[in-house]
């Protein structure tokens, strides 16, 4: 469908990515700021899995019943792939937040910046 | 005639090894002096038995590693490198005899020597450079191992010092890298073994930039003005450093680089044409006048000299600006001459200081009663930079006068006049003051069981210098004294034209 | 493809990758065993790097097919001029890790160690498969292998503040590794390849355009993140000041490079295609790089820290390389490359004597570190060699890549950023004077300085033979630029403006 001249899935994960950025910046409290990455990673998936969209394809499986177009299986790895780093990256964070917690008592930047 | 011979890297490698040797084992005196001596002798060895060769217009040459077609480290012993390496290696023996006296009792002398064989190493290094590379490295290198020299006493003024002299030599060293990287980029190569590789198809504003850049990297350490000002300040620094350092390796080496790229880098003709050395010329005889005027009105003994050294350099400089054979020979014979009797003066001004706590020329009346033999040695030098005839300072004026007339610049032979004049109303005084004013109070006798008036190890150096500047006057046309070499050195330059009449 | 050395490449990065994962088996009864087990791995793994080094000076770049999957349905591992970092990568571990071991006494307890290496492994295994891998994704999840150790280390040896500094880290690393995988998708999207070869060849077909600028810029920006280049240079000073000493080393001598070895083959596969005016793109790397210099090193003088000055100064030598990467003219790029390489040896002389201080004495400022020459002289030459090294004087490792840098600035007709180059780094010797004056020229002023004794072999060799290595390094400089130079040749033809 297009919006503007653009494909609106296209628009929908900018605005997406632009949210989590939004979400990463500007807020406070640490772990908020870890949602917006989130939110970013998402929308970067749903980029991936969007551009790999074939219109009536059909999954890439070798059985009777499939035809060409498959979809690409491609995508699809790398946003596995992804999801996994993404979590990953979630886990290191959170585990950074506890330490951060636990020695300042606070995860708001606005009090950590506060702090000698 | 080139030829391949391993003594023009063997020269500043074997006192490098030396130097470790002495940073390692110095803490032991013995080891330290054999060290130290060895050094020096091997030095002096290697780049003695190469003058016979260099006399004859052989060049030994040693190419040590290439890292690309036109960018290397290599070597090469031409005659105006033999020339310089000569000067230094000797002097450096008898600095070294001067400061193993002078240095008695003081603190850190393992340091102190280490550095020490290492700026001469360098100095060396710099002498035999073949290509520009080769030597801004040892250049740049140079300043580093002088800078421990200078701070030696750790006191602020010496750590000011020492700061001020990095700012204006660092400093100097980017412009010499820049204009070290436009001559590779311009002219494809960088080898200070011909008379001239640049050429005038890059255009006269990229050639006057690189003039600029080279002439003031170099510039800085030969003292020219405005770039002065770190000699007078670096004085703080013992006095067998600032003879040996500022009265010959840095300063020295400054002016050495100067005249390589004049006459190698961008040659004679082609300066000829351009008439780039025209502002140097007067850039140097303005600093002549005006370094010796201010060397009237200092008080301090070594002052007085440093701002006589900046004088006298830039009679090298201002001779290899005129671009005449004559000049030039007088320009690099002068290098020895000023070198020999400004060292003499350093040794003096020292062991004065040292035996008399003296330092400043109000309070050195009637010393020649106590110095006798140190203020003869003085008095020789003076002489030698008013030009009196048999003195060296005599056949460098002579020359120089003659070259400038060889190159129409009559105004030079004023400014020598002139300079000869100021030379005298600032050191006759001093010797004036030795010889015929009563002392003050009375002189510290003679120490117990000396012969003689001071150290025998500042004593002896001190004579020997003062013996060669005579010498130099009275030989000075005998073959294998400096004159010959840098005729050879002289022919090299022009080999490809001149300006020459 | 495969056979003989090829068979190899693939070990390359398993071997510190498994060494990573056995790390808490080998030392489940001794947590010191750690740091042995990790030097043996290392070991191992440098020594086949440099068989893989030997194979490509002797026979040229060769390549890998994962799996067996033939070209271009697998993965490739690839092995050219630009992977050989791999060697002097290792290498350097292999100097650093003995280093750590006495060093982290004072850091963080025992049980910690096996963790400590694990994580370094990884590091270690993952920039290895960076630099071998021919397949765009395998490049973001390696990077991502890479950040996510880094983002640990970082915080491993600390509490609360170590923690922060990692999570900005974190936090600006995660975006800019999104903006890698988005810049994959795209070239995929575009292309319907993965593997750098074969994009290089469809990208070609499909010309330039809106969309491959796109994905160029963000692979651009990425990169320009995970190499601190000013701007977004903000989340190096903390991260790697308050790193344990080892672990800055790493960092700034090899991490950040990574930004750089992703750009060149980035590079690699743009130009080949030829589908884009870099123009604009290589004057502004210029530009950044140029205000990157003097900016690093104007923030290091006012540095009373040894380890945020050292910090900055990476910015700065940062800097260069960019500078370097942009003039795209030879001399540049080559001088650039082995700045790479250089610039690692020199800071980690740098981070690892000033770490083998701050263990004996405790103190970081240099304020309070006067006099420890005395009492530390070989670390101290150690540091002043260093200090040599990164302003760039000769005879030192940092000298000839500034030469070749400058002279490509020169010959590309660009003379003034030549200019800010030279003066740019002796700038920030103004701050190594002051240390190396307070060094060795001020007295002492706490009572730890005079007590302090050399630190243990097993902190000392290292130093010092990184610092010879400094000075060998810029005698023999031309070896290392010498077999860069094919590489880059090769690059150039499709580079310029």
């Amino acid at each position: 469908m297009l919006l503007f001249g653009l494909d609106l899935d296209y628009v929908l994960v900018i605005v997406l990515f632009c949210v989590g950025l939004y979400m990463l910046v500007s807020k406070s409290n640490l772990l908020k700021k870890l949602l917006g990455l989130n939110v970013m990673e998402t929308a970067v998936f749903a980029f991936i899995v969007t551009s790999g969209m074939i219109e009536g394809g059909d999954p890439p499986i070798l059985v009777a019943g499939t035809a060409a177009p498959y979809a690409s299986p491609i995508p699809q790895a790398m946003v596995l792939t992804g999801i996994v780093v993404a979590v990953s990256v979630t886990a290191v964070a959170l585990a950074l937040i506890v330490q951060i917690h636990a020695h300042f008592g606070t995860i708001e930047v606005d009090e950590l910046k506060e702090l000698p | 005639m080139d030829v391949v011979d391993a003594r023009p890297i063997l020269a500043p490698f074997v006192s490098f090894l030396c130097a470790g040797l002495v940073f390692a084992f110095g803490r032991s005196i013995f080891w330290r002096r054999f060290f130290t001596f060895l050094a020096a002798f091997i030095k002096m060895g290697l780049v003695f038995s190469m003058l016979p060769g260099t006399l004859r217009g052989v060049v030994y040459v040693y190419e040590f590693v290439e890292f690309t077609p036109g960018i290397g480290i290599g070597f090469r012993a031409d005659a105006y490198g033999m020339f310089f390496a000569l000067v230094s290696s000797t002097l450096w023996l008898f600095t070294t005899i001067y400061a193993i006296g002078y240095m008695q009792g003081d603190r850190d002398r393992v340091r102190f020597f280490g550095f020490f064989a290492l700026c001469v190493s360098t100095t060396v290094g710099v002498a035999f450079a073949e290509n520009l590379l080769t030597f801004f490295l040892f250049y740049e290198t140079l300043t580093i191992c002088t800078y421990p020299l200078v701070v030696h006493a750790e006191t602020r003024e010496a750590l000011r010092a020492g700061r001020i002299y990095l700012t204006y030599t660092l400093i100097g060293g980017g412009f010499a890298l820049i204009g070290a990287v436009m001559v590779s980029a311009t002219a494809g190569t960088l080898t200070l073994a011909q008379p001239g590789i640049l050429t005038d198809d890059v255009g006269v504003v990229t050639l006057a930039i690189i003039f600029v850049c080279l002439t003031i990297g170099f510039g800085v350490k030969a003292g020219i003005m405005p770039l002065h000002g770190w000699l007078p300040i670096a004085m703080v620094a013992p006095t067998p450093v600032s003879a040996l350092l500022h009265a010959v390796a840095v300063v020295k080496v400054g002016a050495f680089g100067v005249t390589r790229v004049i006459y190698n880098v961008f040659g004679a003709e082609l300066l000829g044409e351009l008439g780039f050395t025209v502002p140097l010329g007067l850039l140097a005889g303005f600093t002549i006048v005006a370094s010796s005027t201010i060397a009237l009105t200092q008080d301090h003994l070594k002052r007085r000299l440093a701002y006589s050294t900046i004088s006298q350099l830039s009679y090298i400089l201002l001779g290899a600006a005129l671009l005449t054979p004559l000049a030039a020979t007088a320009a690099i014979v002068h290098v020895a001459n000023q070198a020999f009797a400004k060292i003499t003066m350093f040794f003096v001004v020292g062991a004065i200081a040292r035996t008399t706590g003296k330092k400043y020329v109000s309070e050195i009346d009637g010393i020649a009663a106590r110095m006798p033999i140190s203020m003869a040695a003085f008095t020789i030098a003076a002489l030698s930079f008013v030009g009196v005839p048999l003195t060296a300072g005599f056949i460098t004026k002579w020359y120089l006068a003659l070259g400038a007339l060889q190159a129409d610049a009559w105004w030079f032979v004023l400014v020598l006049i002139v300079s000869a004049l100021l030379n005298a109303g600032y050191f006759f005084p001093i010797v004036h003051r030795a010889y015929f004013r009563p002392a003050k109070e009375p002189w510290p006798p003679f120490e117990e069981g000396r012969r003689f008036e001071t150290a025998k190890t500042l004593l002896f150096p001190i004579v020997i210098c003062a013996a060669y500047v005579l010498l130099l006057g009275v030989t000075a046309e005998v073959p294998g004294m400096p004159f010959s070499i840098a005729q050879v050195a002289v022919e090299s330059f022009f080999a490809g034209g001149g300006v020459a009449p | 493809m495969n056979g003989g050395w090829a068979e190899a490449l693939p070990w390359t990065i398993v071997v510190p990758m498994v060494g990573a994962v056995l790390t808490p088996v080998v030392a489940a009864r001794r947590p010191r065993w750690a740091g042995a087990w990790a030097w043996a791995v290392l070991l191992a793994a440098s020594l086949l790097a440099s068989g893989l080094v030997y194979r490509l000076a002797t026979d040229g770049p060769f390549a890998y097919d994962v799996g067996g999957w033939a070209q271009p349905y697998g993965i490739e591992l690839r092995f050219d001029h630009f992977s050989a970092w791999v060697l002097p990568l290792l290498l350097l571990f292999v100097v650093i890790v003995p280093f750590s071991w006495r060093y982290l006494d004072h850091v963080m307890p025992d049980e910690r160690r096996p963790a400590f290496y694990a994580l370094l492994l990884l590091n270690a295994g993952g920039m290895i498969g960076f630099c071998v891998t021919g397949d765009f994704f395998n490049l973001f999840v390696f990077t991502e292998v890479v950040s996510l150790s880094s983002y640990a280390l970082v915080a491993v040896g600390g509490r609360g503040l170590a923690a922060f500094a990692a999570l900005k880290y974190l936090f600006i690393g995660a975006v800019s590794s999104l903006l890698m995988l988005f810049a994959t998708a795209q070239l995929f999207a575009l292309t319907g390849s993965l593997n750098m070869a074969d994009v290089a060849g469809r990208l070609a077909e499909v010309g330039g355009g809106p969309a491959v600028m796109v994905a160029f810029a963000a692979y651009a920006v990425s990169f320009m993140v995970k190499t601190a280049m000013f701007p977004v240079h903000v989340w190096l000073p903390d991260a790697h000041a308050i790193a344990p000493s080892p672990v800055s080393a790493v960092l700034s001598g090899m991490v950040v490079k990574i930004g750089i070895v992703g750009m060149l083959r980035v590079y690699q596969v743009f130009f080949a295609a030829d589908v884009l005016e870099l123009g604009a793109f290589n004057q502004t790397l210029v530009w950044l790089g140029a205000i990157s210099i003097v900016m690093g090193a104007f923030f290091a003088i006012f540095q009373d820290d040894i380890k945020l000055m050292l910090a900055y100064s990476t910015i700065s030598n940062i800097g260069y390389i960019v500078l370097g990467l942009g003039l795209a003219s030879p001399y540049a790029v080559i001088g650039a490359s082995v700045h790479v390489f250089n610039h690692a040896l020199i800071k980690a002389t740098l981070f690892l004597a000033a770490g083998a201080i701050i263990h004996q004495t405790g103190l970081r400022t240099l304020s309070d570190l006067r006099g420890i020459a005395r009492r530390m002289p070989q670390t101290s030459a150690a540091m002043a060699v260093g200090a040599v090294s990164i302003v760039g004087l000769p005879p030192t490792a940092g000298f000839v890549c500034k030469w070749y840098i400058a002279l490509g600035a020169f010959e590309s007709g660009q003379a003034p950023f030549g200019f800010a180059l030279v003066f740019g780094a002796l700038f920030i010797f103004v701050y190594y004077v002051r240390m190396l004056n307070a060094f060795y020229f001020q007295e002492p002023v706490h009572d730890v300085v005079l007590e302090a004794e050399e630190a243990p072999w097993s902190m000392r060799a290292p130093v010092v033979v990184l610092a010879t290595l400094c000075l060998v390094l810029g005698v023999l400089g031309g070896i290392p630029l010498a077999f860069v130079e094919p590489a880059v040749l090769d690059l150039l033809p499709f580079w310029g403006n």
